[in-house]
């Protein structure tokens, strides 16, 4: 998907997109593979924080959400959750293969195979998995496209919400009975 | 206009309503509200006669400050809390009856607070032990009402004793002589003071005596409970002032051993008066019926005011007698507002309620102002009196005291914030849907307390200013004000200014919530819950162990009450085996244990 | 009161904000530092909250958006009343009582704003929460009522002012040495910094009351938080660090003060609510009747040394 690369913030705008580039606070989804390579980045080898980043309790809190790995249908319904309780502006980044084409799980009855069919996702991190190094150079260009503006996938989930649901749908199906065992 | 007018005013008011509620117990109900509204004009009235004396038959009375002070805190309960009785009218046994020992325990108090004897006091006590056990009853449980009348009456008997003992010496009921007889005889005096408080231990719900306060307070019907609490403790009170003033017990006790410059008895009775804040605190935190709780933080409250008024100071003592009044507001409005939530949705029960703030908006606000008070935040009226008393204490460096009257204070956070959070925040029960909020009758007495904390608050000098009168009246240090701010030694407090500087902020932080964009309004449902669904709403309620940890930390058992259920198992043997001599099914044996009693007696007689 | 003072509250409340997140910013370096980390900018915590305020929020009814501002409401008012160096807002009311209960009723707004969320994990949060601060605050309590006590008044900027032209033998702290090992404990709990820190523990429980803020309700929460550690630590400083003759002093010392309460904090364990309660009542809250009864009955510490 490529997300439009036209420039018509205001003045405010920017000043903003300038205090949420330089401050993100993640919530790591992370029931990839991918979670090992986050303690690395964050702590002293490659110290994320230099950023402005650190990690956040809940999703309300959080700016980036990372997912860090394959999905399987059940998780993927928890993410689009999380993500819905975000506060925009809000950015997706996904680790890995997996999240890209399914990885070595491509063929897997129970994982998807494409992540930015269900949500929007601003930045992959190719590799199987990223090292810090990668990750660390991803949220460098993270924020370089906050700061110019082009990190608009929280935009492109509200204007296209009715293509993100129906994909969704068709991959995990309706709920009928709303309760604690059939979500 | 004399007392005696206003009291038979009164009394014929109490008996019409009496008959009407015969006929319709909901206009009875409504003939209370009159009957004390009626109470509240005609003791203003009474301000300005203040110093008169009064008698009728065996009764003689005599209007002094104190009494009007004390008697116009429990009609302000009485009337504010009688826009419920209609409401209740229903569930009584005996409406008719309840409405007439509602007036008539009202005129009881009364009548005890301007009492210029001791029969007279002993009396008007005593009708209002009966008409309230007898309201009592009427509520959840039986047993609640023996357990207050069995404690009710070990103090009035004990206290019956000190009077006569009085009597014996002076010859003379009068209070205000009577105990002058005492000087030069500390060991009588000491006798005097122990018995003669005790009756007043025992209302004001002092460890041990506190036991009857939970169990009455939340059995009793839910109309009666913010005047049990907010009013009827506070006779309590009224016993320690004579023990102090009328008593001079600094007086009686000064050459006996002093700790901080308190003579050992009276601190003894402090030390009493420190427990209970912590127990009162502690129950209190542990309870899951809101009404038990609100009883808990009256045990713990009654401390604080035992304490001011023991001090008998310009410092601690005002702050003492503020706190009658602060507590008495605060307390019954958070009892009305834990009646109205019971009676919309039938249960009082913390674990069981939940979200009412979106079915109750006015209520929860009168309950949190009511608790503001409570737990003695600024700007609310229960801060200017645990102020001056915390003042009162360190002028005094009553170092134990003050630690415990901070574990209260402190704690009080916890318990007031419990019902707040269970009751009216949280998630609301689907079973709740339908509950409405307080009809417009029931949220007039609590827009009429809650103005009355709020103008506490901000300017305690109306309250002040009386009590100063009746520092004056008992001889001590008045307290001062300048302006409206009040001077003591230690420091100054200046209320209305921290309202205004309270208001300050709230503006400012007003202004940039209002700047910055709005939020969206979701669901209480929609709420972060590590990404797992959950449909229930009561699954996602905190309400039952709330405090875990504490409870963890205070699961010992109950000491008092383990030693209470002792006793009385003890004292039911003895009425057994008595029973069993006298009652056997043989005659003969019953004569035979007659005989033997009579001739002990008169053997003991001869001996 | 006139409009002068109410300007100078307003300069009071704004030099503590940039003053505190300064001083939060810069001590973010440090605890970086102490964990072989270079750290973010030292304007990072202003970069954070005014984010925070950027972004968009959700509300859960009215008490949500209304507990948030009482506490915001009431902590900036109890900044107004903190003494600095001697320079008050409004004279006359900066009794420590006022100071010490104003700030429970930001705190209480923030409970209430947490419980009104609905969310379980904010209840646990605001119940240990009270439950922390039943254990710091009552040997903290005893050991100012001993000062009150002792210098006979109740006026924070009276007793930082005693404290003054001795140096450091002047402090409370040096003179009444366990109350300023208690104050100095406690200032721990106040903070909410390890090892008492279990009802903000962002894995057990998700940050406990700020679980549901997002958006401005969090930045609300960040200045707030900056705030009330200006209270905090100001209120430490005075009562037994001597406050400050200058502004420059207090800042310094103020600065030294918070970063090594900071330092500590860093290699601390979390204690279990519990524990923390059982901790503050079997060291600290001894010390502070030791403390009280030394200068109540003795008089040591108080006028001259011994």
């Amino acid at each position: 998907m490529v997300l439009e690369n036209q420039d018509n913030r205001n003045l405010w705008e920017k000043i903003g997109d300038y205090f949420s580039a330089n401050s993100i606070w993640m919530k790591w989804y992370c029931t990839g593979c991918g979670a090992i390579e986050l303690p690395p980045t964050m702590t002293s080898r490659f110290d994320m924080e230099r950023l402005g980043m650190g990690p956040m309790a809940t999703p309300r809190q959080a700016d980036v959400m990372l997912i860090t790995g394959y999905l399987s249908t059940k998780t993927l319904r928890r993410v689009i959750y999380s993500y819905e309780q975000m506060q925009d502006p809000k950015y997706i980044v996904a680790f890995g293969s997996c999240t890209i084409n399914g990885g070595v799980y491509y063929d897997s009855y129970a994982t998807i195979n494409q992540l930015d069919k269900y949500i929007p996702v601003d930045l992959y991190i190719a590799g199987c998995m990223p090292r810090p190094e990668a990750v660390m150079n991803a949220f460098a260009d993270l924020i370089s496209m906050i700061k110019k503006g082009q990190a608009n996938g929280w935009r492109h989930y509200q204007e296209n919400y009715e293509w993100y649901k129906k994909n969704q749908l068709d991959s995990l199906e309706e709920v009928i009975i709303h309760d604690e065992f059939h979500e | 206009m004399t007392f005696i007018t206003v009291l038979i005013t009164l009394l014929a008011l109490s008996v019409v309503t009496y008959l009407v509620s015969l006929i319709n117990n909901k206009l009875g109900a409504y003939f209370t509200i009159v009957t004390s509204l009626v109470t509240l004009l005609l003791l203003f009235l009474l301000k300005n006669s203040i110093g008169q004396l009064a008698s009728i038959s065996l009764f003689t009375f005599k209007l002094t400050t104190v009494g009007w002070y004390f008697s116009m805190v429990m009609v302000v309960v009485y009337f504010t809390s009688a826009f419920l009785n209609p409401f209740w009218m229903k569930k009584m046994i005996y409406p008719a009856a309840y409405n007439l020992f509602y007036l008539v325990s009202l005129i009881g108090t009364i009548g005890m607070f301007f009492a210029r004897d001791f029969i007279t006091l002993f009396i008007f006590w005593e009708t209002v032990v009966w008409t309230s056990t007898f309201i009592i009853q009427m509520g959840k449980s039986r047993k609640s009402s023996y357990v207050y009348y069995v404690v009710s009456a070990i103090g009035s008997m004990v206290t019956l004793f000190a009077m006569m003992l009085v009597y014996q010496v002076s010859g003379t009921l009068e209070i205000s002589v009577a105990f002058n007889a005492l000087t030069g005889q500390p060991v009588l005096a000491l006798i005097v003071f122990f018995t003669f408080l005790l009756a007043g231990l025992s209302k004001i719900g002092i460890f041990p005596f506190h036991v009857w306060l939970p169990m009455a307070h939340g059995s009793a019907p839910h109309t009666f409970s913010p005047v049990l609490s907010g009013g009827l403790v506070k006779m309590g009170a009224f016993i320690a002032y004579i023990s102090v003033s009328a008593f001079a017990a600094y007086e009686a006790f000064s050459s006996s051993f002093t700790i901080m410059g308190i003579p050992a008895p009276i601190y003894i009775i402090m030390v009493l008066g420190a427990i209970s804040i912590v127990v009162g605190t502690v129950m209190a935190i542990r309870q899951d019926d809101a009404k038990k709780l609100l009883a808990y933080s009256s045990v713990a409250n009654g401390g604080y005011i035992l304490i001011g008024i023991l001090l008998f100071d310009q410092l601690a003592f005002a702050g003492g007698m503020l706190h009658l009044v602060s507590h008495a507001i605060a307390s019954a409005t958070a009892f009305i507002t834990i009646a109205i939530v019971a009676h919309r949705t039938g249960t009082t029960k913390m674990s069981k309620l939940g979200g009412m703030i979106h079915k109750m908006p006015i209520t929860y606000t009168v309950y949190l102002i009511a608790i503001i008070s409570m737990a003695g935040i600024p700007p609310m009226g229960g801060f200017v009196s645990k102020w001056l008393i915390l003042q009162g204490l360190a002028d005094h460096g009553l170092l134990f005291i003050a630690a415990a009257a901070f574990f209260g204070s402190i704690g009080s956070f916890m318990y007031v914030f419990r019902p707040l959070s269970a009751v009216f925040l949280g998630q609301l029960a689907p079973k709740h849907e339908n509950v409405k909020e307080a009809s417009i009758m029931m949220q007039i007495p609590m827009y009429l307390l809650t103005i009355a904390t709020l103008l506490i608050g901000v300017f305690p000098k109306i309250i002040l200013k009386v009590i100063a009168g009746i520092q004056a009246e008992a001889g001590i240090q008045e307290i001062v004000m300048v302006g409206n701010t009040i001077v003591v030694a230690n420091g100054v407090l200046d209320t209305f200014r921290v309202f205004v500087v309270f208001g300050y902020g709230f503006l400012i932080a007003l202004v940039i919530f209002i700047l910055r964009r709005k939020s969206r309004r979701v669901t209480l449902m929609d709420t972060y819950t590590s990404a797992e669904f959950v449909h229930t709403p009561e699954l996602l309620h905190y309400s039952s162990n709330f405090y875990a940890p504490f409870e963890r930390l205070t699961k010992k058992p109950y000491p008092v009450l383990n030693l209470y259920e002792k006793v009385s198992i003890k004292i039911k043997e003895i009425g057994h085996m008595a029973e069993s001599l006298f009652s056997s099914p043989k005659p003969a044996v019953t004569i035979f244990w007659i005989i033997i009693v009579f001739a002990i007696f008169f053997l003991g007689g001869v001996l | 009161m006139t409009v002068m003072n109410f300007v100078y509250g307003f300069i009071i409340l704004l030099a503590a904000f940039i003053f505190q997140t300064t001083i939060t910013g810069f001590n973010r370096k440090v605890t970086a530092r102490i964990q072989k980390r270079y750290g973010p900018r030292w304007y990072q915590q202003f970069l954070d909250i005014f984010k925070a305020l950027r972004k968009s929020s959700i509300t859960h009814g009215w008490i949500f958006d209304f507990g948030v501002i009482m506490a915001l409401g009431g902590i900036m008012a109890t900044v107004i009343f903190i003494p600095v160096a001697g320079f008050e807002a409004f004279p006359n009311m900066d009794n420590v009582y006022i100071i010490s209960y104003l700030l429970a009723i930001g705190m209480l707004g923030m409970a209430m704003s947490a419980a009104g969320s609905g969310n379980p994990w904010a209840s646990i949060g605001v119940s240990r929460a009270l439950t922390n601060m039943l254990a710091y605050d009552i040997p903290l309590m005893i050991v100012i009522f001993t000062l009150i006590f002792a210098f006979d008044t109740a006026s924070v900027s009276e007793i930082a002012a005693m404290q003054q032209g001795m140096g450091i033998l002047g402090w409370n702290a040096i003179r009444m040495p366990l109350g300023g090992i208690v104050a100095f404990i406690a200032l721990f709990g106040m903070l909410g910094k390890k090892p008492f820190d279990s009802f903000i523990a962002p894995a057990e429980i998700a940050s406990g009351p700020m679980v549901e803020y997002g958006g401005k309700h969090l930045g609300f929460m960040f200045i707030l938080h900056e705030l009330m550690t200006f209270i905090e630590v100001s209120l430490i400083l005075n009562l037994f660090f001597g406050g400050g003759s200058s502004i420059l002093v207090y800042a310094i010392k103020y600065a030294i003060l918070y970063t090594l309460v900071n330092i500590i904090s860093q290699v601390m364990p979390r204690y279990k609510i519990d524990q923390a309660v059982k901790f503050f009542y079997r060291v600290p809250l001894v010390f502070a009747i030791i403390q009280g009864l030394v200068v109540i009955f003795l008089g040591w510490g108080v006028s001259v040394w011994f």
